[in-house]
């Protein structure tokens, strides 16, 4: 076909769309009902009784800041990295509260250790969290796929990992706010484990394309 | 700064007319949607050149048309606040490097063969190849063809798109795809009055 007779075939198909509204608004429009669902779950299953206490201590608040962070700075590269002009270099974004976060985690782990050996370290089974993170980032996670299926995902795999690292990491925040496990290695490997593999699961799923790009 | 469309007549400041195109286009406004889309084609060929300078003609076509249905396709992702240019160019840059994948892909899997006129004695294998051939009517034929034929013809020989790309876009399966091509290749001879 010709470019000519093609032009004139889409221009006969130039049915009126909706478009997107600006990333900051779509970011909101994520979050703030991902967050409600996060609370709602929290609600029900009963905040930890010693909630308020712990946001006072800086081994419980940085990692729960950092892992906040890192879900709305995920959600803001999974929104904007996808669009024809999104900057690639968002897409590492996440990864600077990412970093705090593991940071943070491991220099208690590595004090926990110095303090009282490796043998002794306070760790276990806690196949809770896998389930537990996977039902408190239920509703955001579909909530992020929904609104990134709208978008035109250029750089696929990389825009769906940013969107459930995001979804994850709001997960993780919430069970942590019900889910009394406080030893670093344990929410290290346990959750941020569970949000590793969840991430990485996400990369490697076959998303079809909807209509060509 | 000032672009010149396909025939050479201006169209006024580059950006802010394009981006007053897309805006009415994106309301529905097909005429301004054809005039945005002549428009970019040629700034889209010389771009594909530039970038791609080893391509054939052909090819670069190739990329400008994918490009153009790209656009189609993810027209509601522009914002009008926003530049249109890098928002095009964004395109471009992604049906280019699926058109340089396309050929590397081909380049490993065929190899030049000498064009032998004649191969089998019998007559109707050695017909010209030309001698039936009238665009219009191979148009025509393809457009009377049912809808599942019609979208494998416009895929699999307009497009070029492999079996496992137009699968994916179709939702259709590999085996309900190669049906439909070869009963879409049964009726057009049959239309084009080829059946002897």
């Amino acid at each position: 076909m010709e470019t000519e007779r093609l032009i004139e075939v889409l221009g006969a198909h130039a049915e009126p769309v909706r478009p997107l509204a600006p990333v900051s608004r779509r970011l909101l429009a994520w979050f703030v009902p991902a967050a409600l669902a996060v609370a709602v779950v929290v609600a029900v299953v009963g905040a930890r009784p010693d909630l308020i206490a712990k946001f006072a201590q800086p081994d419980f608040a940085i990692p729960q800041g950092a892992a906040l962070a890192t879900a709305i700075l995920a959600a803001f590269a999974a929104l904007s990295a996808g669009l024809p002009d999104g900057r690639r270099w968002v897409l590492w974004l996440p990864l600077v509260p990412l970093t705090v976060w593991l940071g943070n985690l491991g220099h208690q782990c590595w004090w926990d250790w110095m303090r009282s050996g490796f043998t002794s370290l306070p760790f276990g089974p806690d196949y809770a969290c896998i389930p537990g993170i996977a039902l408190v980032g239920l509703v955001p996670a579909a909530l992020m796929v929904a609104m990134l299926r709208r978008g035109a995902p250029f750089h696929r795999r990389a825009t769906i990992m940013s969107g459930i690292l995001a979804a994850t990491a709001l997960a993780d925040f919430g069970l942590r706010l019900f889910h009394p496990v406080d030893a670093a290695a344990m929410v290290l490997v346990w959750q941020i484990g569970s949000v590793a593999v969840f991430t990485l699961l996400a990369g490697l799923l076959r998303f079809p394309r909807r209509g060509r790009f | 700064m000032a672009f010149r469309s396909g025939d050479g007549a201006a169209t006024g400041t580059g950006e802010d007319e394009w981006a007053r195109l897309m805006a009415a286009a994106q309301g529905g406004d097909g005429a301004s949607y054809v005039r945005l889309l002549t428009g970019i084609t040629p700034l889209l060929r010389r771009a594909a050149w530039r970038r791609w300078p080893s391509a054939g003609a052909d090819v670069i076509e190739d990329v400008v048309q994918d490009t153009l249905l790209s656009l189609h396709a993810v027209r509601h992702t522009y914002s009008p606040s926003r530049p249109f240019t890098p928002w095009l160019m964004g395109i471009l840059k992604h049906r280019l490097a699926d058109g340089v994948r396309k050929q590397a892909r081909r380049g490993a899997h065929e190899v030049t063969v000498a064009n032998f006129e004649e191969t089998f004695g019998d007559r109707v294998a050695n017909k010209d190849e030309d001698e039936h051939y009238d665009r219009e009517a191979l148009q025509r034929a393809i457009a009377a063809l049912p809808d599942g034929q019609r979208r494998a013809v416009e895929l699999l020989k307009m497009k070029e798109l492999s079996l496992k790309e137009a699968a994916a876009e179709t939702g259709m399966s590999i085996a309900a795809l190669k049906v439909a091509m070869h009963r879409a290749l049964k009726s057009l001879r049959r239309l084009l009055g080829e059946d002897e």
